[in-house]
């Protein structure tokens, strides 16, 4: 096996100088009845080669997703990657580490992380920022978990038009707690303000809110921040689709308690939904309840300036049951993209395509409503998502769209089956579709 | 070194420029400019060279499995194959959205179910959910999906037991599905003590989570009596698959009584740790435990040979994450499982567990073993006797990568009497003997060392790129972001001298 370096005859060798005649003695401790008796019944090893097209062929069964362009976003965006990326990403030093425990060996991964917390700091506009955790759905679960910790308060609003994965998810992670969690009636594409002022009471812990909403609207965060806070809960503010930071003002400007932010669209692949990664920024007062790992400077013996990861007080392998979190394992690798990204991009660069994302997505949309197929139920400012009612057939529109390689857009009644959402499209756009492929889009469904 | 912000130049670019800029679309027309932020957020201004050399250069101050042995005990740091890479970056799946109709991704569908078969033989379980996306997120879905099962059958169970020798992600989730802990002590051979263990366990207790071999490295002897008191007093048995590269083709989970199991595919199947993640924690059950499931899991439907999302139903835990698993991993570890087969996959075991007790068997009259008997794919020896030289097992760790060797896990685990100043050593199956005699021969250097001359072991290292660092200090200044730096220079007024930023 190519894998394995030592011969048999280095492992009798071995097996010598330990002082057994076979490898069986070394297994005297595993009670004979529960040994395995039998081969595994596994398909026999494939050589690379047809390995390679065994697992080509099971690939080839999707369509080709490269070519597709999907008009589809929903909490996973297509955006452009940049090669300089991926090559660096390729480095074995960066993806065949472990956790950075040792820091003399792993101040290449640490140094990133640290730059990546600043990055989002500076993004998010919050002070304290945890890099890593395993996406934005569990990373919003555990901001509610943190948010009952410091409120000691025992009811979670949220908003309807949270992601519904990350409505699920929270229930899922809270149902064990005893915890009331009330979801505010769906009204339109916003976050109704006065249903939130009923709910609020001096026992709710946090309100959740997604801004860009699910629906692609851009949420007043500021009226409903200073909602929460006169009845002493936290806000927690959810981005699902991290480009909107780059034009949209800062959860820190906004007073915002806890920002989860998922940062998929920051280098990393849709890869079917997984590894995604996602960041949790706070205040620094917060900072003790804080789940997860982060990334501290402080200096070497020779007094250079070097990184830690650091506040390990509140952990798992240190506090056991006591932890803030059970997160060990994380997501760094795709934190190691998500900076290299932000790097390449930086001040313009993130700009400008945060801009066009907000563009191509106003562009089409004004196209498609010119046709007099499409209406806009919820006239909401949207970032780069936007919901349209088509009277039309839906099924046609989507083979259209399928038959000339586009990934049509989410039809919402999937997750919000309501009469007035039959007809309605959640179209993403981002900036990789060029204007003439955006104007064949509006063509092909203005017919 | 200097941050990639400290390397802005303004006006330079690291992007590439878009032609069309949609000038037409004006942007104070089309949103509120309240919803705005009033200036560009500043990140940095740097080149795409820039970027290359920054990073390439930070690669540098790194360690990974390509640049030599990294035995850390319980993290199994093996051999990462390139072809597993290669087929998880095929386009037909890299660029798959998570969302697109189950007709369009039948590849990707396809892929999943069959992993779950082949995981399912490999540990004698009989449902995989692929959702966890780590270890700790796996056992935080075990324990709910355990919760979950005594809710159903109208039983409050509330504790859950935990061997002293658990990794702390163990009480830390039982802590998150609100049990309430009770420690099982260790006996003198390392494995769980019955009696403490049948004392423990009762009518409240959900079960036992238990890693196997366990974190000392040993197999537990007890594991027929051990089943026997869970599953008499009506409890589930939890398998923490930490360890699992000890087990393949020799002894399945699902065998010897486990109700439910994480695997941690970033260990035993070969896929990389990433500098902390992206893994995977894919949880295994028995059939009675499958109506608990997140939702939803893929399934076949025969008569038109189609796969598609199945939900689980109402007795689901639920969703524990967006979209279905981390799905990249998923295919590595279906790759790596084809790549090898049910004998390769035995060989890998096998050979991990020579190499451990070779290395116990060569180290142990240097190192005391924390217990003196054949291990599994890990051995734990201590650093006690060097104490009296003044000399701590973090200098032990230290003075190896002077040698060029990443330590060992150390001080995990830990628990009175028997394991102190632990160095867990897992030499997985990658690694050939001539590796293992390099390192066995300079763990034997450095013991003379620590007598003879343990300064070289107190002021090590010096052969890394930076020296070891003032973690205190880290914790009582936090320095969390290059602004906090910057506020503090500032406050300071650059006063401070001991900091050379």
């Amino acid at each position: 096996m190519r894998y394995i370096p030592s011969t048999s005859e280095q492992q009798k060798e071995m097996l010598k100088e330990i002082g057994v005649s076979s490898f069986e003695e070394l297994l005297t401790s595993i009670p004979e009845n529960v040994r395995l008796k039998k081969k595994l019944n596994l398909p026999p090893a494939l050589p690379e080669n047809e390995l390679e097209e065994n697992i080509a062929s099971i690939a080839q069964k999707n369509i080709d997703f490269y070519r597709m362009k999907p008009l589809i976003g929903a909490g996973a965006y297509r955006h452009f990657i940049p090669e300089a990326e991926k090559a660096l990403l390729q480095r074995e030093e960066f993806w065949t580490c472990y956790t950075p425990y040792q820091p003399e060996l792993s101040q290449g991964t640490l140094q990133a992380i640290f730059e990546f917390q600043s990055h989002i700091s500076r993004l998010t506009k919050m002070e304290v920022v945890i890099p890593s955790i395993f996406d934005g759905a569990s990373a919003t679960a555990e901001a509610v978990l943190m948010s009952i910790r410091l409120t000691h308060k025992e009811k979670i609003i949220i908003s309807p038009l949270l992601h519904p994965h990350y409505r699920e998810t929270i229930k899922t992670y809270v149902e064990p707690h005893n915890i009331e969690i009330v979801e505010l009636p769906l009204q339109d594409g916003a976050t109704s303000a006065d249903m939130l002022k009923q709910s609020l009471d001096n026992n709710t812990a946090a309100i959740v809110v997604q801004s860009p909403n699910f629906l692609g609207g851009v949420e007043d965060i500021q009226e409903i921040v200073e909602i929460t806070h006169q009845n002493d809960a936290l806000f927690i503010q959810v981005i699902v689709e991290a480009m909107s930071l780059g034009l949209l003002k800062s959860p820190g400007n906004m007073n915002v308690d806890i920002v989860a932010g998922n940062t998929q669209s920051f280098g990393l692949d849709l890869s079917f939904g997984g590894p995604h990664n996602a960041f949790l920024a706070t205040k620094k007062e917060y900072v003790r309840q804080l789940p997860g790992r982060i990334v501290g400077e402080t200096k070497d013996r020779d007094g250079k300036r070097v990184f830690v990861m650091t506040l390990r007080a509140r952990e798992q392998d240190i506090r056991r049951e006591k932890a803030t979190s059970n997160i060990c394992t994380n997501h760094n690798l795709n934190v190691m993209a998500g900076n290299i990204y932000l790097s390449l991009l930086g001040t313009e660069g993130l700009y400008q395509y945060s801009l066009l994302n907000f563009k191509k997505a106003h562009y089409l949309e004004k196209e498609l409503l010119k046709s007099g197929k499409f209406t806009n139920p919820f006239p909401y400012p949207y970032f780069n998502e936007f919901l349209i009612n088509y009277q039309g057939n839906i099924e046609e529109l989507r083979k259209r769209l399928i038959e000339n390689n586009f990934i049509p857009p989410l039809s919402v009644w999937q997750f919000y089956p309501e009469e007035k959402f039959r007809q309605s499209l959640l179209f993403a756009v981002t900036e990789i579709f060029s204007r003439d492929e955006l104007n064949k889009i509006s063509n092909l469904l203005s017919q | 070194m200097k941050l990639i912000f400290e390397k802005s130049f303004p006006g330079r670019i690291g992007f590439s420029k878009p032609t069309d800029l949609f000038d037409d679309i004006k942007l104070e027309e089309s949103i509120p400019i309240k919803y705005l932020e009033k200036n560009k957020k500043q990140l940095t201004e740097v080149s795409e060279v820039d970027v290359i050399r920054h990073f390439t250069k930070l690669s540098k101050f790194n360690y990974g499995v390509d640049d030599g042995l990294y035995p850390l005990g319980s993290c199994t740091m093996k051999y990462n194959p390139r072809i597993n890479e290669k087929m998880a970056g095929l386009a037909n799946f890299s660029y798959a959205h998570p969302l697109s109709f189950p007709d369009m991704a039948q590849g990707s569908l396809e892929l999943i179910y069959r992993l779950d078969k082949l995981l399912c033989e490999i540990t004698g379980m009989d449902k995989y959910t692929m959702a966890p996306a780590s270890g700790a997120h796996g056992e935080l879905t075990g324990v709910l999906i355990m919760r979950k099962y005594f809710l159903d059958h109208g039983e409050k169970r509330h504790k859950m037991l935990i061997p002293d020798s658990a990794h702390g992600t163990n009480p830390a989730s039982a802590a998150m599905a609100e049990f309430e802990v009770v420690e099982i002590k260790s006996n003198e051979n390392g494995t769980v003590d019955l009696e403490s263990l049948s004392h423990a366990m009762d009518g409240e207790t959900v079960g036992l989570m238990l890693t196997n071999p366990n974190t000392v490295g040993l197999y537990d002897e007890g594991i027929e009596s051990i089943q026997k008191i869970i599953h008499d007093k009506g409890g589930l048995l939890y398998y923490d698959g930490a360890n699992l590269n000890a087990s393949l083709g020799i002894i399945r989970p699902g065998d010897a009584g486990f109700d439910v199991v994480h695997l941690n595919l970033h260990k035993t199947f070969s896929t990389p740790h990433g500098g902390g993640g992206p893994g995977s924690g894919v949880v295994g059950v028995k059939s009675r435990l499958i109506p608990y499931l997140p939702t939803p899991v893929v399934a076949l439907e025969e008569s038109s040979g189609k796969y598609y999302f199945k939900d689980v139903g109402e007795k689901s835990i639920g969703m524990i994450r967006s979209f279905w698993g981390n799905f990249s991993v998923l295919v590595k570890t279906f790759a790596w499982i084809l790549s090898l087969g049910p004998e390769g996959l035995y060989e890998c075991s096998k050979a991990s567990i020579i190499n451990a007790n070779y290395v116990l068997a060569k180290l142990k009259e240097y190192y005391k073993p924390a217990y003196d008997r054949y291990c599994g794919h890990e051995c734990t020896l201590t650093g006690r006797e060097y104490k009296k030289y003044g000399i701590k097992t973090l200098d032990i760790a230290k003075r190896l990568m002077d040698y060029g060797f990443h330590p060992p896990t150390i001080y995990f685990p830990h628990f009175e009497p028997y394991a102190d100043e632990t160095i867990m050593i897992e030499p997985p199956e990658s690694e050939g003997k001539e590796v293992l005699d390099d390192f066995i021969n300079t763990m034997i250097a450095i013991s003379k060392e620590a007598k003879e001359n343990p300064e070289l072991l107190t002021s090590a290292p010096r052969r890394t790129p930076i020296t070891r660092t003032d973690d205190a200090m880290a914790v009582r200044r936090p320095i969390l972001t290059y602004d906090d730096e910057l506020r503090l220079k500032d406050e300071l007024n650059y006063q401070e001298k001991d900091i050379n930023f």
